[in-house]
Protein backbone atom coordinates (compact mmCIF):
# COMPACT_ATOMS: atom_id res chain seq x y z
CA UNK A 1 0.00 0.00 0.00
CA UNK A 2 2.95 2.72 0.89
CA UNK A 3 4.90 1.28 -1.60
CA UNK A 4 2.19 1.92 -4.28
CA UNK A 5 2.20 5.27 -2.76
CA UNK A 6 5.60 6.05 -2.82
CA UNK A 7 5.28 5.02 -6.86
CA UNK A 8 2.55 7.14 -7.71
CA UNK A 9 4.59 10.09 -5.88
CA UNK A 10 7.23 9.22 -7.91
CA UNK A 11 5.57 9.05 -11.39
CA UNK A 12 3.79 12.30 -10.67
CA UNK A 13 7.39 14.27 -9.75
CA UNK A 14 8.50 12.99 -13.68
CA UNK A 15 9.81 9.51 -12.62
CA UNK A 16 13.09 8.54 -10.80
CA UNK A 17 14.82 9.78 -13.25
CA UNK A 18 13.95 13.40 -12.80
CA UNK A 19 14.77 13.17 -9.18
CA UNK A 20 18.07 14.52 -8.09
CA UNK A 21 17.25 14.79 -4.44
CA UNK A 22 14.22 13.82 -2.09
CA UNK A 23 14.42 15.39 1.09
CA UNK A 24 11.78 14.80 4.04
CA UNK A 25 11.36 17.47 6.44
CA UNK A 26 8.21 16.55 8.89
CA UNK A 27 5.17 17.81 6.49
CA UNK A 28 6.81 18.49 3.02
CA UNK A 29 8.81 16.93 0.80
CA UNK A 30 11.70 18.90 -0.51
CA UNK A 31 12.37 17.83 -4.06
CA UNK A 32 15.48 18.78 -6.31
CA UNK A 33 14.50 18.17 -9.73
CA UNK A 34 15.88 18.10 -13.65
CA UNK A 35 12.87 19.31 -14.89
CA UNK A 36 10.28 20.69 -12.30
CA UNK A 37 7.72 21.80 -14.79
CA UNK A 38 7.03 17.85 -15.49
CA UNK A 39 5.44 17.56 -11.74
CA UNK A 40 2.02 16.83 -12.20
CA UNK A 41 0.33 18.94 -9.56
CA UNK A 42 -3.52 17.66 -10.10
CA UNK A 43 -2.18 13.83 -9.32
CA UNK A 44 -0.18 14.81 -6.17
CA UNK A 45 -3.35 16.08 -4.84
CA UNK A 46 -5.42 13.48 -5.59
CA UNK A 47 -2.95 11.22 -3.57
CA UNK A 48 -3.62 13.15 -0.38
CA UNK A 49 -0.94 16.47 -1.06
CA UNK A 50 -1.89 19.28 1.03
CA UNK A 51 -0.49 21.62 -1.85
CA UNK A 52 2.54 21.56 -3.71
CA UNK A 53 5.16 24.71 -3.93
CA UNK A 54 7.33 25.53 -6.86
CA UNK A 55 10.30 27.73 -6.93
CA UNK A 56 11.69 26.33 -10.58
CA UNK A 57 13.34 23.12 -10.21
CA UNK A 58 12.67 22.93 -6.30
CA UNK A 59 9.47 21.24 -5.81
CA UNK A 60 7.88 20.86 -2.07
CA UNK A 61 5.25 18.74 -1.90
CA UNK A 62 2.90 18.94 1.63
CA UNK A 63 1.79 15.55 2.18
CA UNK A 64 1.27 16.22 5.90
CA UNK A 65 3.25 14.03 9.03
CA UNK A 66 3.99 11.23 6.71
CA UNK A 67 6.51 12.75 5.06
CA UNK A 68 9.44 10.90 6.50
CA UNK A 69 7.79 7.29 5.38
CA UNK A 70 6.80 8.31 2.00
CA UNK A 71 10.47 10.13 1.25
CA UNK A 72 12.39 6.95 2.56
CA UNK A 73 9.91 4.58 0.39
CA UNK A 74 10.40 6.31 -2.42
CA UNK A 75 14.36 6.33 -1.93
CA UNK A 76 13.88 2.88 -1.64
CA UNK A 77 12.56 2.77 -5.52
CA UNK A 78 15.31 4.82 -6.58
CA UNK B 1 -12.50 16.16 25.22
CA UNK B 2 -10.56 19.32 25.43
CA UNK B 3 -7.09 19.12 24.63
CA UNK B 4 -4.28 21.67 26.68
CA UNK B 5 -1.76 22.58 24.23
CA UNK B 6 0.98 24.09 26.21
CA UNK B 7 3.70 26.12 24.72
CA UNK B 8 7.03 24.31 23.92
CA UNK B 9 9.10 27.79 24.57
CA UNK B 10 8.69 30.68 26.06
CA UNK B 11 8.36 34.05 24.27
CA UNK B 12 5.61 35.94 22.36
CA UNK B 13 2.67 34.26 20.76
CA UNK B 14 1.49 35.29 17.39
CA UNK B 15 -0.97 34.34 13.92
CA UNK B 16 0.27 31.59 12.57
CA UNK B 17 0.00 33.69 9.24
CA UNK B 18 2.95 35.41 10.72
CA UNK B 19 5.00 32.40 9.80
CA UNK B 20 7.41 33.27 6.79
CA UNK B 21 6.45 29.98 4.76
CA UNK B 22 3.19 28.95 2.96
CA UNK B 23 2.69 25.55 4.97
CA UNK B 24 2.61 27.18 7.59
CA UNK B 25 0.97 30.57 6.90
CA UNK B 26 -1.50 28.98 4.83
CA UNK B 27 -2.42 26.11 7.92
CA UNK B 28 -2.06 23.57 4.99
CA UNK B 29 -0.72 20.43 7.71
CA UNK B 30 -3.59 22.16 10.24
CA UNK B 31 -4.16 25.23 12.14
CA UNK B 32 -2.07 26.37 15.20
CA UNK B 33 -0.39 29.32 16.59
CA UNK B 34 3.36 30.78 16.62
CA UNK B 35 5.57 31.46 19.53
CA UNK B 36 8.18 34.15 18.65
CA UNK B 37 10.67 32.65 21.06
CA UNK B 38 13.01 34.84 23.49
CA UNK B 39 16.15 34.74 22.39
CA UNK B 40 17.67 32.62 24.84
CA UNK B 41 19.36 29.14 24.97
CA UNK B 42 16.38 27.15 26.42
CA UNK B 43 14.64 23.23 26.64
CA UNK B 44 11.89 22.98 24.27
CA UNK B 45 9.04 20.72 26.16
CA UNK B 46 6.09 18.58 24.43
CA UNK B 47 2.59 20.58 24.35
CA UNK B 48 1.04 17.50 25.51
CA UNK B 49 1.51 13.87 27.12
CA UNK B 50 1.85 11.43 24.09
CA UNK B 51 4.42 9.63 21.91
CA UNK B 52 7.17 11.21 19.81
CA UNK B 53 6.31 9.90 16.47
CA UNK B 54 8.57 11.96 14.18
CA UNK B 55 11.66 13.45 15.41
CA UNK B 56 14.08 15.22 13.69
CA UNK B 57 16.55 17.75 15.79
CA UNK B 58 14.74 20.61 14.41
CA UNK B 59 11.17 19.58 14.63
CA UNK B 60 8.77 16.94 16.09
CA UNK B 61 5.39 15.61 16.57
CA UNK B 62 3.89 14.20 19.64
CA UNK B 63 0.51 12.16 19.11
CA UNK B 64 -1.54 11.33 22.40
CA UNK B 65 -3.03 8.43 23.63
CA UNK B 66 -6.64 9.94 21.57
CA UNK B 67 -4.66 10.18 18.14
CA UNK B 68 -4.38 14.18 18.14
CA UNK B 69 -0.63 15.10 16.32
CA UNK B 70 0.79 18.26 17.60
CA UNK B 71 3.66 19.44 15.87
CA UNK B 72 6.53 21.94 16.94
CA UNK B 73 8.93 23.57 14.44
CA UNK B 74 11.76 25.37 15.92
CA UNK B 75 12.67 28.28 12.88
CA UNK B 76 11.26 28.03 9.72
CA UNK B 77 13.77 26.48 7.13
CA UNK B 78 15.76 24.84 10.01
CA UNK B 79 16.12 21.72 8.30
CA UNK B 80 19.16 23.35 6.11
CA UNK B 81 21.26 23.54 9.81
CA UNK B 82 21.23 19.42 9.21
CA UNK B 83 21.05 19.76 13.38
CA UNK B 84 23.62 21.64 14.19
CA UNK B 85 22.48 23.74 17.43
CA UNK B 86 20.10 21.32 18.25
CA UNK B 87 20.51 18.84 21.25
CA UNK B 88 17.93 15.97 21.13
CA UNK B 89 17.20 14.33 24.67
CA UNK B 90 14.35 11.94 23.61
CA UNK B 91 14.06 9.34 20.60
CA UNK B 92 11.52 8.46 18.52
CA UNK B 93 8.25 6.47 20.05
CA UNK B 94 8.99 7.13 23.42
CA UNK B 95 6.33 8.01 25.39
CA UNK B 96 6.46 11.71 26.89
CA UNK B 97 4.49 14.01 29.57
CA UNK B 98 3.72 17.56 28.68
CA UNK B 99 6.48 20.08 29.67
CA UNK B 100 8.94 17.38 29.26
CA UNK B 101 12.23 18.51 27.86
CA UNK B 102 12.53 17.36 23.80
CA UNK B 103 15.49 19.26 22.57
CA UNK B 104 17.96 21.84 23.54
CA UNK B 105 18.61 24.95 21.23
CA UNK B 106 19.54 28.72 21.23
CA UNK B 107 16.84 31.30 19.10
CA UNK B 108 19.61 33.72 18.65
CA UNK B 109 22.59 31.11 17.21
CA UNK B 110 19.46 30.20 14.59
CA UNK B 111 18.71 34.00 14.28
CA UNK B 112 22.35 34.77 13.62
CA UNK B 113 22.79 31.69 10.68
CA UNK B 114 20.12 33.82 8.65
CA UNK B 115 17.08 31.50 9.70
CA UNK B 116 13.56 32.79 11.26
CA UNK B 117 13.65 30.95 14.84
CA UNK B 118 9.64 31.60 15.14
CA UNK B 119 8.43 28.18 16.01
CA UNK B 120 4.81 27.25 14.64
CA UNK B 121 2.72 24.79 16.94
CA UNK B 122 0.17 22.76 14.85
CA UNK B 123 -2.80 20.92 15.33
CA UNK B 124 -2.17 18.31 13.14
CA UNK B 125 -5.10 17.50 10.25
CA UNK B 126 -7.61 19.38 13.01
CA UNK B 127 -10.66 21.59 11.52
CA UNK B 128 -10.26 25.13 12.04
CA UNK B 129 -12.64 25.55 13.97
CA UNK B 130 -11.81 23.18 17.11
CA UNK B 131 -9.52 25.29 18.13
CA UNK B 132 -10.44 27.74 21.08
CA UNK B 133 -8.49 30.05 23.55
CA UNK B 134 -5.61 30.74 21.35
CA UNK B 135 -3.29 33.21 23.05
CA UNK B 136 -2.60 35.38 20.23
CA UNK B 137 -0.57 38.42 21.74
CA UNK B 138 0.28 37.09 24.90
CA UNK B 139 3.74 36.61 26.40
CA UNK B 140 4.25 33.22 27.51
CA UNK B 141 6.39 31.04 29.73
CA UNK B 142 7.01 27.12 28.78
CA UNK B 143 4.29 25.27 29.28
CA UNK B 144 1.82 27.64 29.26
CA UNK B 145 -1.36 27.11 27.22
CA UNK B 146 -0.96 28.09 23.34
CA UNK B 147 -4.61 26.93 22.73
CA UNK B 148 -7.82 24.50 23.73
CA UNK B 149 -8.30 21.68 21.01
CA UNK B 150 -11.93 20.24 21.16
CA UNK B 151 -11.66 16.81 19.88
Amino acid sequence: MADEKAEKILAALGGASNIIDIEPCITRLRCELEDGSVVDEKALKALGAHGVMRQGNVVQVIVGPEADTIASDIEDLL
Amino acid sequence: MTLSVGSPVAGRVVSLTEVPDPVFAQAMVGPGIAVEPDRVAADVVSPVDGTIVTLHPHAFVVATEGGAGVLVHLGIDTVKRKGEGFTLHVVKGETVRAGQAIVSWDPAEVEAAGFSPICPVVALDAPADSLGDLSEGATVAVGDQLFSWQR
